[in-house]
């Protein structure tokens, strides 16, 4: 897919290692997105948008079902409160998460299936209804082994998702993919279907069946305007109008229709009368304003884009029909006092009645529950099962509730929400816990890196495509179009990732989103701010702790400010020549060492580069047609090669003397690990060598030495003590190697006093050397050109680097780099490297603890 | 006309005078300069100024309008920054003439010394006689025209603009060139010679920027980051950062450049915790507000007009060119609800940024972008910028992609250059110039504005002293956490020292000399109230947070500062991405937040006992790890860690 991901051949190939999945609840650095809170059921919805990105379409699947069993209806239908709530909102628009949502189960959604699970329990437990809130409960209960018998009164499963909602929006297939999801993966619900509570079973023969009973019976009714005249025949109400539509019915309505409320089940009603033979107008009556209507927005938009006219501040106050004429009598309203609810009530204004004439009324204005078997048992409370929101449980222990039935009119999420809620109190009812601990939705993330593509700050948000009405409208052709794949992509990529882990140690998402609250609470909330301030007093880890290594990462080099001169390092020049030995000249203090395990083709590569940048290597084997000065490395009885320009000798089981031929006009070195410097130093200067390789590393004639384990700094510190001891400092020159990466730990060595650094794992992941669980592996997809500006280029980088540092110290040349210029800023650092702690007590070495 | 005598009266009355005497339009005679500094500082008017003998540093600095004539030599920096206006000198100009002149004309009849019209951004500097090594050493714009022999290294580093040499040619500076010159540019010389009535017969050969350092070869490949975590928290050597660095590096051949500070973790305030609990006592009373003393005075300790601050602390400086205009509105509009201070950073000042601010800190920098007397006069505090904590001995940099042409204009440079301001000021070589430059500051001020002097941290032991001695009003002390728009990483993460061990060494540095009146504010990483009052207790006067202040403002952390494209509108100069930065909103939500760190600094001073936060001493601190300890010598008790989280559980 063409999207603009990083394409050219370089960085395509950084593949570095994925964090394993880990289970966030015990992971310190998991802070929830807000969009994630903002979902009822905890969506995890960064990940999959992660995944989306990374085409990885399976795991995106598994985020998005993970905690909703109505995925391809909620790619739809949601009412996404995730969106509002997406930090990007500020800027230029949310991320279509809900599209988003939708791409993915239009890939996968139909023939993905999640494995089935078993009944291990010998309890069932009975629901009544169908709907999204029963179901969650019924997959939620079968997960934990129960057996789940479902009553549905109609004659198939989906409630409101199927009864409530047109196929314009949501295509009866879609809803039969998600159904044929949840019974596949839980066998162990059993559907009655056309069963009604009080009709065809009572609640006392499924009190007598099973062990606990769940009633989410829905708010099945429309609620009446409460106005003169509307028992008017041509006055209906929403969901029982949308009821008949979506079974199939296709009436001819009258040319005028008139739909009252602002809901979603408004929007519904409107859109569908529209569709209806005959319709040709169709007006929305609004007792509020165009800021309080509480139907999600794209809705209204579309609605309007479909030629609706919504009329704001307007209420109806009676049904007039006369001379088979009908008209709905309405006044203006304005915004008075807020009510309970926090809402401004709207008031009317005196003398602003009017009537707008139509042929049919329908009233969407609230819904209900009913149910006289309910009602005869005194567990329902006015149109609402009586239900207690921290047990879930009606006023019959064995019975509970949930859903718009208990609590109101609502959405599918918030159903499935009520759905999980229940069935984690009447799991704990069935396991015997008479007070069990608080449901909480929880937040889980499968930490997905984020997005690689260079234009994520720049994409707009992208709607889907919009078809409106169609060529034949009553056969209700799906409103919007699905993403393609570029465009999802695309989209995916304009995610902030809220819930990964900043670069920055000291702004972590954590420290961030305190921020952000501390930013959005006012002073006067106490509670809320002394909250915030004891979060924030907790003290943070150690980030030293006793296991902690010596790094070349925790030694800073000191700026040059007033004190010193200060270099401009942008522009005045700096040398980075020097020698070994006075011998082999290197245009930068870094040459290649421990890189005798480089396949033909790296090799070759390095050869070049190596002539090219003016350095050098140190190798058991010289590389193919390379002009760059060989340093031999070989063991005592080792033959000379006359090609190198000297030889340096490696004992590999530590160092003992032994015979040494100093060969003519050749530089000769010797490897010394910390273990042999005691000897090894001494000898050196007895017997004249020029150099000594200090080898940090797990020994560098093996394979990949710096693969082996944490580098042993401490031999750059003890070589410098042995040889100043002595008073021979200037009598050998000293290569450092193991664990160098870049020009900053050159100049550190340097300024311990090394003259130069030897890179192998650093040049061999510069030739194309990645790392894996096996080591490093090389793959034939470089020109040997390739690799040899990609050495080349290291080496630049790591020269460029290295005088940047000796500016920045006020120095002009890499070489007068000095211990003073340096600082460690944890104490195992300042042991091994045997350098003062930055900001300590003056002149105070944190000395070895031998 | 009016005459004013410096053998009897004071430089610093003088100026004063010649102020009057410029608002009131007299033309002046200065008597007896005897080459005293700073003559003619910091006037603002069109009147003619004679001065008769010879000046010393800095004459006609930090001007615009005025016509000076001087009878003799000058010192440094004659005409430094000047605006319009000219200045004929009849003998010759020591080093770093018409240094950031913005349109003023510069005649100096004589030789110049080195480094010529260094960092001009526009008008004409002449030399009749030669010019030493250097000449038009990284300017901007305008025109350097020698009559002599041009010294060595003509040009080096420049940006823009033109030098006409008709002497000999010395070597070529890095990144200048020879190129042809048109007829008219000719007439133009002679146009201006004619008008100075310079007799001149001969050509010019004409030198321009060669272009080859101004934009970097190679687009470095854009990463979104790694969680930091898998950089450094692991502890693995060869980890995913190193890896990716690696790889880039070796597609770019050169170090890696993103915002924010240093990234990986570092000894920290948050390593220090106060040694009574007070979290119990949090949030018991409501009023808190009340009983807690926070105004803070500071820069009165030379006699200049303090900076009012109803609480210790300050809005770090961020320029305009990193940040959106938009984003520095939002900062300015919260500073002034919070009754604290703004900071202009380096890209000079915005008439809109000057309104919003109650107080504004004015920032100049080496290469003087957007420096100009108008805003010194403006401003409630001057600043030195030496080096910040983010990345100290190294110059501000802006990628190509936010040098718009109106953050050029202001700050007085070419357009679309990948822009890395030098950082060496070119007059300040070392403490002894730096007292010189001060004091020029007080003179063009009237002495009425505290100036003070940011420091990055690094060998803050004895640069620290050096402040105190150079009489700075107070001092920014950035620690290494500190963060910027842009800079290489390595620099970032690696220059510098922490904040806590900076503040560790100013403290014990201004003891050994006695120089504890001379304020600390401490900045780099500084978060929220808690951090605030640990800093206040370990020896600084107030503190100035940046990056929190961007994130409470709508920052998401992503590092991405340096591209230009921010996602939110803070860090860019694209339009269509700063209009989505709603300015009202993230002004409240900035405001807030300093409102949050009001509340913090108020309950934690109140809980430990007190009625103002700068009562708080290091008496009330433990260290909690080894480092702290070390670095701090407070008493190291890492059992308070357990304390808090056993408290934590049993709430």
């Amino acid at each position: 897919m063409s999207t603009n991901v990083i394409t050219v051949y370089d960085i395509n190939r950084v593949r570095p290692p994925k964090a394993p999945a880990r289970d966030d609840t015990q992971d310190p650095h998991f802070v929830p997105a807000p969009c994630q809170v903002a979902c009822p059921v905890g969506t995890d919805a960064p990940s999959y948008i992660g995944y989306i990105w990374e085409e990885k379409f399976a795991e995106a699947f598994e985020a998005i079902t993970a905690t909703n069993p109505f995925s391809s209806i909620c790619g739809r239908v949601c009412d996404a409160p995730c969106e509002p709530a997406c930090r990007r909102t500020e800027s230029d628009g949310p991320l279509a998460i809900r599209n988003l949502k939708r791409y993915v189960m239009d890939k996968l959604g139909k023939d993905h299936h999640l494995p089935p699970v078993q009944v291990t329990r010998k309890e069932s437990v009975g629901i009544v209804g169908a709907g999204p809130a029963g179901l969650t409960a019924a997959q939620d209960l079968a997960e934990a082994g129960f057996e789940v018998h479902v009553y549905e009164m109609m004659d198939k499963p989906g409630g409101m998702m199927v009864w409530g909602i047109p196929g314009f929006r949501l295509p009866p297939g879609i809803i039969e993919e998600d159904m044929q999801r949840l019974f596949n993966h839980c066998p162990g619900i059993k559907l009655h279907c056309g069963v009604a509570l009080g009709k065809d079973v009572t609640l006392e023969d499924l009190k007598k069946k099973h062990a606990a009973v769940l009633l989410t019976i829905g708010s099945w009714w429309g609620k009446p305007m409460g106005i003169k005249g509307e028992n008017n025949p041509n006055v209906v109400d929403g969901v029982g109008f949308l009821r008949r539509i979506n079974a199939g019915e296709r009436p001819t309505l009258p040319e005028k229709v008139i739909v009252v409320g602002g809901g979603d089940v408004a929007m519904d009603a409107c859109r569908a009368a529209l569709r209806m033979p005959g319709v040709k107008e169709v007006k929305v009556v609004y007792r509020r304003g165009p800021k309080e209507i509480p139907a999600r927005k794209e809705e209204l938009h579309q609605a309007i884009a479909e030629n609706i006219e919504v009329i704001y501040n307007t209420q109806p106050v009676e049904v007039v029909s006369a001379g088979g004429k009908m008209a709905l009598r309405c006044v203006e309203t304005r915004l008075g006092a807020p009510g309970p609810d926090g809402r401004r009530k709207p008031e009317t204004v005196p003398g602003s009645e009017r009537d707008l004439d139509c042929g049919m009324v329908i009233m969407a204005v609230g819904q209900k529950a009913e149910s006289a078997e309910l009602d005869g048992k005194g567990l329902m409370a006015g149109d609402r099962i009586k239900t207690d929101w921290n047990s879930m449980r009606t006023d019959d222990p064995q019975v509970f509730a949930a859903g718009d039935g208990a609590f109101g009119g609502s959405t599918i999420v918030m159903a499935m929400m009520h759905g999980h809620r229940a069935a984690h109190y009447v799991k704990s009812h069935l396991d015997g816990i008479s007070d069990p601990l608080p449901y909480r939705t929880p937040y889980r993330t499968r930490r997905v890196p984020a997005a690689q593509d260079i234009n994520w700050e720049i994409f707009p948000r992208r709607d889907q495509t919009f078809n409106g009405l169609g060529a034949n409208p009553s056969a209700f052709p799906e409103i919007e179009t699905t993403y393609d794949d570029k465009t999802a992509k695309e989209e995916a990529a304009r995610c902030y990732r809220c819930d990964a882990e900043t670069g920055s140690s000291d702004y972590s998402v954590k420290t961030r989103e305190d921020i952000f609250v501390m930013a959005r609470t006012p002073t006067t909330d106490v509670r809320t701010q002394s909250a915030i301030l004891q979060k924030r007093l907790a003290p943070k880890a150690n980030p030293f702790p006793e296991n902690h290594h010596a790094s070349f990462d925790d030694l800073v080099l000191l700026p040059a400010n007033l004190s010193r001169l200060v270099i401009d390092p942008y522009r005045d020049a700096c040398n980075t020549a020097t020698d070994i030995a006075g011998k082999v000249k290197l245009d930068i203090p870094v040459i290649a060492a421990g890189v005798d395990a480089l396949p033909t083709e790296a090799r070759a590569g390095l050869g070049m580069a190596l002539a090219n940048v003016g350095s050098a290597y140190l190798t058991r084997e010289p590389l193919p047609h390379s002009k760059a000065p060989w340093l031999q490395l070989l063991e005592p009885g080792g033959i000379p090669n006359a090609g190198a320009v000297g030889q340096v000798y490696v004992l590999p089981r530590g160092f003992q003397s032994f015979k040494i031929e100093k060969q003519p006009g050749m530089i000769t070195g010797l490897v010394a690990s910390s273990a042999d410097l005691e000897k090894a130093i001494p000898f050196a200067l007895e017997h004249g060598l020029e150099m000594m390789v200090l080898d940090g590393s797990s020994g560098i004639g093996g394979q990949w030495p710096e693969l082996g384990g944490y580098p042993d700094f401490s031999v750059l510190r003890d070589a410098m003590r042995i040889v100043r001891r002595m008073n021979r400092e200037e009598d050998i020159d000293f290569v450092y190697f193991g664990g160098v990466r870049s020009g900053t730990d050159v100049a550190k060595l340097i300024g311990l006093g090394a003259k130069a650094g030897a890179i192998g794992m650093t040049m061999a992941m510069a030739l194309g050397g990645e790392m894996g669980p096996g080591g490093l592996s090389f793959f034939g997809d470089r020109s040997p050109e390739e690799r040899s500006d990609a050495a080349a280029s290291i080496i630049s980088a790591m020269s460029a680097e290295a005088s940047i540092m000796a500016r920045c110290t006020g120095k002009t040349d890499v070489r007068n780099i000095e211990p003073e210029d340096l600082r460690a800023i944890t104490l195992a650092s300042s042991r091994a490297f045997g350098v003062p702690l930055a900001g300590a007590k003056r002149g105070s070495v944190i000395e070895a603890a031998e | 006309m009016a005459k004013i005598d410096l053998s009897v009266t004071p430089v610093r009355d003088a100026n004063e005078l010649l102020r009057q005497f410029g608002a009131e339009g007299v033309d002046v005679e200065v008597l007896n300069p005897d080459a005293r500094h700073h003559i003619g500082v910091g006037l603002t008017h069109p009147i003619n100024v004679h001065i008769r003998g010879s000046a010393g540093y800095f004459c006609a600095g930090l001007t615009d309008g005025p016509r000076f004539t001087v009878d003799n030599n000058v010192g440094w920096g004659v005409g430094d920054n000047m605006l319009n206006g000219s200045i004929v000198v009849n003998g010759n100009a020591s080093a770093i003439p018409g240094v950031a002149i913005r349109g003023a004309e510069i005649v100096v009849k004589g030789n110049i010394g080195s480094r010529a019209g260094q960092v001009m951004k526009a008008g004409t500097l002449l030399a009749c006689g030669n010019a030493n090594f250097m000449a038009g050493y990284m300017m901007y714009g305008g025109r350097l025209i020698i009559l002599g022999h041009s010294g060595e290294k003509v040009g080096q580093d420049m940006t823009g603009g033109n030098i006409y040499v008709a002497g000999k040619l010395g070597e070529m500076g890095t990144d200048a060139m020879l190129t042809d010159l048109p007829a008219n540019e000719r007439d133009e010389i002679l146009a201006f010679l004619d008008k100075y009535q310079i007799p001149f017969k001969g050509s010019f050969q004409k030198i321009v920027n060669a272009g080859k350092k101004l934009r970097y070869p190679k687009t470095e490949p854009r990463r979104r980051a790694i969680p930091f975590f898998e950089s450094f928290a692991d502890n693995a050597y060869w980890n995913a950062k190193v890896q990716e660095d690696i790889h880039v590096k070796s597609q770019i051949g050169r170090y890696r450049i993103r915002g924010y500070g240093a990234a990986r973790p570092l000894p920290h305030i948050s390593d220090i915790a106060f040694k009574k609990d007070i979290l119990p006592a949090i949030g018991t009373d409501p009023d808190v507000l009340s009983k807690v003393k926070m105004d803070t005075e500071i820069g009165g300790r030379s006699g200049a007009n303090p900076l009012k601050l109803s609480m210790p602390v300050m809005i770090a400086p961020m320029s305009y060119g990193a940040l959106s205009k938009s984003a520095k509105l939002a900062l300015a509009i919260a500073s002034r609800l919070s009754g604290i201070s703004e900071n202009t950073g380096e890209g000079g000042m915005s008439k809109e940024q000057r309104q919003e601010a109650g107080q504004l800190i004015y920032q100049c920098l080496a290469g003087r972008l957007g420096w100009n007397i108008h805003d010194m006069q403006q401003a409630n505090g001057l600043e030195i910028y030496i080096s910040q904590g983010a990345k100290p001995g190294l110059g501000g940099q802006l990628m190509a992609k936010k040098v718009t042409p109106e953050i050029a204009r202001i700050r007085g440079i070419p357009a679309g250059i990948d822009l890395r301001s030098p950082s060496r000021h070119p007059d300040v070589l070392g403490a002894d110039d730096l007292v010189i430059k001060v004091e020029e500051f007080r003179e063009a001020t009237g002495y009425r504005i505290p100036v003070s002097v940011k420091l990055g941290a690094g060998r803050v032991r004895d640069d620290i002293k050096i402040a105190w001695k150079d009489g700075f009003d107070f001092v920014e002390l950035d620690g290494m956490q500190g963060s910027t728009g842009a800079a290489g990483n390595e620099v970032l993460e690696f220059v510098g020292i922490p904040t806590l061990s900076a503040i560790q060494e100013a403290r014990d540095a201004l003891s050994e000399v006695g120089g504890l009146d001379m304020p600390i504010v401490l900045m780099g990483g500084i978060k929220d109230g808690i951090d605030a009052v640990k800093a206040l207790a370990l020896g600084a006067h107030a503190v100035a947070l940046g990056t929190s202040a961007i994130i409470a403002g709508g920052c998401i952390a992503c590092l991405q500062c340096h591209v230009g494209t921010c996602v939110t509108g803070i860090a860019t100069q694209d339009p269509e991405h700063e209009k989505r930065y709603n300015v009202p909103v993230e002004a409240q939500n900035i405001h807030r937040f300093l409102e949050s760190v009001r509340w913090q600094i108020a309950a934690i001073t109140h809980a430990l006992g007190y009625s103002d936060p700068h009562q708080v001493s290091r008496d009330d601190l433990v260290a909690l790890t080894p480092e702290a300890a070390a670095i701090t010598r407070l008493p190291y008790h890492p059992e308070y860690r357990e304390r808090a989280q056993d408290l934590r559980k049993a709430s």
